[in-house]
């Protein structure tokens, strides 16, 4: 409380229009509403319009990783599918979708959300017990099936694959950035700015660490956290829940076989040597491919380790394969790319008109942001291997659709943002 | 209140981001700076390896040439490799039975084992190695008409032929089954034979198909280097031939070596030692000798037994004297604890003894006598002491002694030495007399001159206490008395040539010093290793290592050493018009004689025979060594069993290799001439003509009027035969009938006034070589044999009387 003032004199200054609004929506809602009626489809103007910078970001990775998957995917898709095209053409029909839904739904209204935010939590949670029904329980493959002893997927019909966990991760954030809007000052109270948090976040959690999905379980709760704190839960709970938390994460971790996981761990620092039954292949040629690329790459499509030497490259080791063809410059960009999305992410939703929009957007830049991060740490051997996908890079056209349309939400968020769009 | 709450969810979101932003991608740019930048190289160079994959390319080992350079003593040919990919075998259409059918027929394999190998889980199973490129090709062409795609493969491979055989085979040696030099010049020459193995690389995909970018590398493998060798396979050839002949002769037990060397060079023209083997199959045994190890085994079987019925017996006695109740007991209880052998025991001793026999036979055979075996050089060395006396100064020409027929040191407790030929010796005799005579008390007396030290730095000079360092495997050092251990009685014994042991290789290097003016020589048998191009990559060092005699003294030694062959104890190794000067040699092996009486008290003295000596003595060029080992027929002699295989050689080796016959008028008195060709001329020409060259002649076969004017239908002996210079040359006018036939006498063990008297007999005429004194030895014509009236028979006559015997 100590520099209140400066605080107050900041926040004046950056978002003088916020402070309007929340004047305006309260004094005259009519005038609001005729005033949204004439924005909402004015696609890229100043004020109403979407924010460009990000829209451009956005359209940039897309096309980068639509380009670095088919290049990835290509040796692979080839001797196992048939056809060098055979991600590129699916994954480019899903970008468009993508891009359609996306641009639709940033004329989509995000205060809609608040009234939206149980039905999304409650389909998201009904999804993770649908797996863990079909999976484990009933073991109903065509349904929910068993990828290496896991149970994360659900698949419709053969047409659409998708994991309820991204869908959690968005009912999540939703939810949490409702209940901080709607708490305001309360956040800072035991009652209210912990308790439904960490109630929520556990059933959650719950849900996906029955999945054995352990780095959806981090993401989740990492985000959740990191929304809690922005919201005001004071720093002190963290401490106490970290602790237990950390503990029974631990737990859960260590609980099957302690010297596996040493095992583990000694793989994961010294790869190239790694103990009796620790299959670090995936790693190692990684690694391989990554240092094959040196300062300048191999050239696009000149990768050698995607030739059946990297398992899977256009899921979660694609960035390994960028690293290759276009070399630490090549890779610098891209996350350069991804670090000014994050900026631009947390730019557009610290201007977003109210807390709930700011809240929302940083609930889905940092998804993203810290996935993009976590990603590219494990293709480094960074941290140890777990499934993490590279957003906008990876394989996966549900995901992507999801993707995409989270950042629908972000730019109608951007619409009701005071800055700069172009 | 708002605005303070905005204000901290600003802090706290850009202090999130700024740690997300610096401490998440800050770490990323780290590990990839590490990766990419620090390790990028080493990476890179990893991942090629794994998806580089290299096929390696076998090259062709060289070829060995004789000196001629064009013939092949040893070369590598292609041949193949069957193998099965039983993963690739059709079984459902019954792939694998035709298979095994067509393997089995054309390879003579077991079906049964064929079609099991065909249901093998595995890539690659050996079917038959090393098959000729003709029999692959009929294999394929079968399995095409059988319709059968794939899983018999054809791995391309090398094989060593030897075309001559046995020919030099101790010194060529053999290769491996991986074609690695396992003896001789194929070891010692290994990595130049071997050549460079060629690559090629090619990039391969995770699951080892090729990859579809053009990546191959392509290095050729560089074949061995071919080796010229200073080996003949003429002069090898008849080396072996007279060497073989006469290892039948007198059964040398522990074989025999012959070497051929030029004596300004040190080129080693031959090189054999006989009970060798057949590269082609080097680890099959002679079937004599195959068949004499039942026996070997029984025989050390029957020793074991021995020695047990031995010891048996001994604690046996041992009770029968014992006196007191405890030594009773003890011995009861030895007696008791004594093991015999049971049949199991004596059958797995036997086995086991045969094994150690068999592979003891083959090492035998593989073994290369003159460098690998050291022997007692025995009266062959003469030549270097009376050359080291000389050259000192010690002795000269006129030097004389007296030789009593024994050495006394005039010293107590040390007995005399005798001489060879007993009391009274030699008399009196000059340096000439002593060697020809092979006086070993002159020698003894040359040592003595000379002193131990003096005797010692020339013995180091010529040779005999370094290996030669020939380009053969094996060499063995020789075993001698250093000049501090060389007391009077060992100077004495060395001082005639025994009581060291050196190898064959060492003497006859020696013998070409005391030959070619005093110069030691580098033995070598490869003359140039040469590539694919024919560039040389490396010749043979003929420099001299040091001058040891003057070519005075050498010049000396020389004519005393021809004049021993011509005349004096080695004139079996006699050949007329190639002035040989020669030395025999008999030396007792009296080491292993003394080792061998401690077991057995009846074990035979064993002595080694054998002649060394050069050609021609006024322009030395050759020089030889025979020797045999442990000759078990007749009375052991240098001078019977050496020399006269030492002159068969020399007689036929010689002319090849360009030196030309010089006859002293006496020689040319007994000269055999060569029949001129009579036939169509009438038998008045034939007459005269006859007569003018100093034949005598006879017309068979006419009775009719005007004799000369017959034509000469044929002759007996045929034109260019060689016949005596006075010899008979029989006309025909007519075709030969079969009284113009008689049979071959038997002259072996005659004398010559018998053979003589045979000859005439059976109206064939006679050639003698050899000394003419003594009995007749071999026959050119074998007896029995019917032939033409008139031919002639070459009889070979060696001398026995004259013969030095080893004395120590």
């Amino acid at each position: 409380m100590s520099d209140n003032t400066r605080g107050v004199a900041r926040g004046l200054r950056r978002i003088p229009r916020q402070r309007q609004t929340g004047v305006v929506t309260t004094m005259d809602g009519k005038r609001l509403v005729r005033r949204l009626e004439r924005t909402r489809f004015t696609l890229f103007s100043r004020g109403g319009g979407i924010d460009m910078p990000m829209l451009f970001l956005i359209l940039t990775l897309l096309s980068v990783g639509l380009v670095m998957l088919f290049s990835a995917s290509y040796a692979f898709a080839y001797y196992y599918y048939g056809s060098s095209y055979f991600f590129v053409a699916r994954q480019g029909v899903f970008a468009l979708v993508g891009v359609a839904a996306m641009l639709f739904l940033s004329t989509f209204d995000y205060h809609h959300y608040h009234k939206l935010n149980v039905p999304i939590f409650g389909v998201a949670v009904g999804l993770l017990a649908a797996v863990l029904i079909f999976g484990p329980l009933l073991k109903v493959d065509a349904i929910v099936p068993n990828r290496n002893g896991a149970y994360r997927w659900i698949n419709l019909f053969n047409i659409i694959e998708f994991q309820p966990s991204e869908v959690a991760k968005f009912a999540l954030i939703l939810m949490f950035a409702h209940l901080i809007s709607v708490n305001g000052p309360k956040m800072a109270t035991f009652r209210q700015g912990v308790v439904p948090f960490f109630g929520i976040l556990g059933i959650v959690d719950g849900l996906v660490i029955l999945e054995k999905h352990v780095s959806a379980t981090l993401i989740i709760s990492l985000i959740a956290v990191l929304l809690m704190f922005i919201g005001g839960t004071k720093l002190r709970y963290f401490l106490i829940i970290a602790g237990i938390g950390g503990l029974a994460l631990s737990a859960i971790i260590f609980s099957q076989n302690f010297s596996y996981a040493m095992a583990r761990v000694q793989g994961w620092l010294d790869p190239f040597n790694p103990p009796e039954g620790v299959d670090t292949w995936q790693t190692v040629q990684s690694l391989y491919a990554i240092g094959s690329g040196q300062l300048l790459g191999v050239g696009i499509g000149q990768s050698r380790q995607k030739y059946l030497y990297l398992p899977e490259p256009q899921n979660d080791f694609i960035f390994a394969i960028v690293c290759e063809e276009l070399g630490f410059i090549g890779a610098l960009i891209v996350i350069i790319l991804f670090a000014l999305f994050i900026w631009r992410g947390v730019y557009i939703s610290l201007h977003a008109r109210d807390r709930f929009g700011t809240l929302l957007g940083l609930g889905i830049t940092f998804q993203f942001g810290i996935q993009a991060i976590l990603n590219i740490c494990v293709v480094t051997n960074t941290i140890p291997n777990t499934g993490i996908a590279l957003p906008f890079f990876s394989y996966g056209g549900t995901a992507l659709l999801m993707l995409l349309a989270e950042m629908g939400v972000l730019l109608s968020i951007s619409r009701h943002s005071v800055i700069e769009k172009t | 209140m708002a605005g303070s709450q905005n204000s901290k969810i600003w802090k706290k979101t850009i202090a999130i981001t700024v740690i997300l932003l610096v401490l998440g991608f800050g770490v990323v740019i780290g590990n990839l700076v590490r990766w990419q930048i620090v390790r990028g190289e080493e990476l890179r160079m990893d991942a090629e390896d794994q998806s580089l994959q290299s096929t390696s390319l076998t090259p062709m080992r060289g070829t060995i040439y004789d000196a001629t350079g064009t013939k092949i003593l040893a070369q590598s040919a292609t041949v193949w490799t069957v193998a099965l990919d039983p993963q690739s075998i059709d079984v459902d259409s019954g792939d694998d039975v035709a298979i095994a059918r067509v393997l089995s027929e054309e390879l003579d394999v077991d079906y049964e084992t064929v079609l099991e190998k065909s249901h093998q889980n595995s890539y690659f199973v050996y079917v038959k190695r090393k098959i000729e490129t003709d029999l692959r090709d009929r294999i394929l062409a079968r399995l095409e008409e059988e319709g059968i795609g794939g899983g018999v493969m054809m791995v391309e491979d090398y094989k060593r032929y030897y075309p001559y055989g046995t020919t030099a085979s101790t010194v060529l040696g053999f290769t491996g089954t991986d074609g690695q030099g396992l003896a001789g010049l194929e070891t010692y020459y290994d990595d130049e034979l071997t050549g460079t193995a060629g690559r090629i690389v090619s990039a391969k995909n995770g699951l080892g198909n090729d990859m579809p970018f053009d990546y191959e590398q392509y290095i050729q493998a560089q074949n061995g280097y071919d080796l010229i060798l200073t080996l003949d396979e003429t002069v090898q050839s008849i080396v072996e031939k007279h060497l073989q002949a006469g290892l039948e002769a007198c059964g040398a037990l522990e074989g025999c070596t012959a070497i051929v060397m030029n004596v300004h060079t040190g080129a080693i023209l031959a090189l054999s030692t006989k009970g060798d083997y057949d590269p082609n199959d080097p680890f099959t045994l002679a079937p004599e000798v195959l068949e004499a190890l039942p026996e070997k085994a029984d025989e050390a079987v029957q020793k074991a037994l021995k020695k047990e019925e031995e010891e048996l017996a001994l604690l046996e006695f041992y009770r029968d004297i014992a006196i007191s109740e405890t030594e009773k007991k003890e011995a009861d209880a030895n007696l008791r604890a004594f093991h015999r052998m049971t049949a199991e025991e004596i059958s797995a001793l036997r086995e086991e003894e045969y094994d150690k026999a068999y592979s003891e036979a083959q090492n035998k055979q593989w073994r290369n006598k003159a460098v690998s075996d050291t022997y007692y050089p025995g009266s062959v060395f003469k030549m270097f002491t009376a050359s080291a006396a000389l050259e000192s100064g010690a002795a000269t020409l006129d030097t004389s002694y007296t030789c009593v027929g024994q050495w006394d040191f005039n010293l107590p407790n040390v007995d005399p030495i005798e001489c060879w030929v007993g009391p009274p010796g030699h008399g009196a005799e000059t340096l000439s007399d002593g060697v020809t005579n092979s006086c070993n008390p002159f020698m003894i007396y040359l040592g003595q001159l000379m002193g131990k030290d003096i005797f010692y730095n020339f013995f180091e000079s010529f040779g005999f206490t370094e290996r030669t360092g020939v380009d053969l495997p094996g060499e063995t050092g020789s075993i001698y008395y250093s000049a501090d251990r060389l007391g009077v009685t060992e100077l004495a014994t060395e001082s005639f040539g025994q009581n060291f042991a050196v190898t064959p290789m060492q003497v006859i290097t020696g013998i070409c010093a005391v030959a070619n003016g005093g110069y030691l020589v580098q033995p070598h048998i490869v003359d140039r290793v040469i590539d694919a191009e024919g560039n040389i990559v490396r010749s043979a060092e003929t420099g001299y290592k040091r001058q040891v005699i003057s070519k005075e003294v050498s010049e000396e030694v020389t004519k005393i050493l021809l004049k021993n062959a011509t005349s004096e104890s080695g004139k079996n190794g006699y050949v007329p018009g190639f002035r040989i000067a020669g030395k025999t040699g008999t030396s007792e092996k009296i080491a292993k004689w003394e080792q061998e009486k401690l077991e057995n008290p009846d074990a035979e003295k064993q002595y080694v025979v054998s002649y060394g000596g050069y050609a021609p003595a006024d322009d030395p060029q050759y020089a030889l060594l025979v020797f045999y080992d442990e000759p078990q027929i007749g009375t052991p002699s240098g001078g019977t069993q050496a020399g006269p295989y030492f002159a068969a050689i020399m007689k036929e080796i010689l002319p090849y290799l360009g030196v030309d016959a010089k006859y002293t008028p006496e020689e040319f008195e007994n000269l055999a001439a060569s029949t001129p060709n009579m036939i169509g001329r009438t038998i008045g020409e034939a007459k005269q003509l006859l007569e003018e060259a100093g034949f005598s002649w006879s017309v068979v076969g006419y009775d009719g009027d005007n004799e000369d004017a017959q034509p000469v239908y044929t002759q007996v002996p045929t034109p260019g035969t060689e016949i005596p210079k006075d010899g008979n040359v029989a006309l025909f006018v007519a075709e030969l009938t079969d009284e113009d036939y008689t049979e071959v006498p038997d002259f072996v063990g005659c004398s010559l006034g018998d053979c003589e008297y045979l000859a005439g007999l059976s109206d064939v005429q006679l050639v003698i070589t050899g000394s003419g004194e003594g009995y007749a030895q071999t026959q050119s014509i074998d007896k029995g044999t019917r032939v033409k009236r008139g031919s002639v028979i070459t009889v070979s006559f060696v001398n026995n009387s004259n013969v030095e015997t080893a004395t120590d």
